[in-house]
């Protein structure tokens, strides 16, 4: 069964990580490299992607004649995608259990940083 | 330059969508298979995936001792992934002009959408943030 989990956050809570001392982001990264390289030895990691900083992101519709209509204003309240994990593991419970140690991963001074990770299953075929 | 284009949609527009008629499923459907083959000859295609409807959907927090908790209670307004494309362009433009596309696919009726489409770039790595 495939997983994907997201690590969201609006642009304060981005603002807030780059403001964290280059030390506790190095630990931060490191304990998150050392997830993926867990997950790889257990066959369960399939793919992760970080995401460039929301201020570049951009909605997008078709008009009539095709051509792209950008915009890129969003509320203060929007959560955009900051990154994500794929993972193909046996059970639900397996993918929660792997979410609440990226949820786990220490932040400033250490201290986990708690954040929600959404978990969601791909649909079949 | 990679590109990630998202679909997001509220609970309330997901159940819209399993209420529309065959017919329309089936050439919403066909319309994201064409597109993506679109996207596969013209060699800017990564990867795509589908999710599963919101309400399986789980949100998970370490506990004091790392273990997980799950709540499945979201915010009625709060927008959830439906599917996404990766795609490796010359740059911004081309990502815009396939989102739009993508953003035309084939609503109700045969009617063309016009869902929004968010538009990221993909990193190859953390240090592209700069940090």
């Amino acid at each position: 069964m495939k997983y994907i989990l997201m690590m969201s956050g609006t642009k304060a809570g981005v603002s807030g990580y780059q403001a964290w001392p280059q030390r506790d982001r190095d630990t931060h990264m490191q304990t998150l490299r050392d997830l993926v390289k867990d997950l790889t030895e257990t066959g369960e990691f399939v793919a992760t992607q970080s995401l460039a900083d929301s201020k570049e992101a951009k909605v997008v519709r078709g008009e009539k004649n095709g051509l792209p209509v950008t915009d890129g204003i969003f509320p203060e309240s929007k959560e955009f995608l900051l990154g994500y994990w794929i993972v193909d593991v046996a059970t639900p419970e397996r993918a929660y259990v792997i979410a609440g140690r990226i949820s786990a991963a220490p932040g400033p001074g250490g201290i986990p940083t708690n954040m929600p990770i959404e978990v969601r299953q791909f649909a079949a075929g | 330059m990679k590109y990630i284009l998202m679909m997001n949609a509220k609970k309330s527009d997901f159940e819209a969508y399993a209420r529309w008629s065959k017919q329309d499923l089936q050439a919403n459907v066909a319309f994201m298979r064409s597109f993506t083959k679109e996207l596969k000859d013209s060699g800017v295609f990564v990867a795509s995936e589908g999710l599963s409807w919101p309400h399986e959907a789980k949100l998970v927090r370490a506990g004091s001792k790392g273990e997980p908790i799950t709540d499945g209670v979201f915010p009625e307004s709060k927008e959830f992934l439906a599917g996404y494309w990766i795609i490796d362009v010359e740059g911004p433009e081309q990502a815009y002009g396939i989102a739009a596309r993508l953003s035309q696919g084939r609503g109700t009726e045969g009617r063309t959408g016009s869902m929004s489409v968010e538009v990221r770039q993909v990193l190859s790595g953390h240090s592209d943030l700069g940090l």
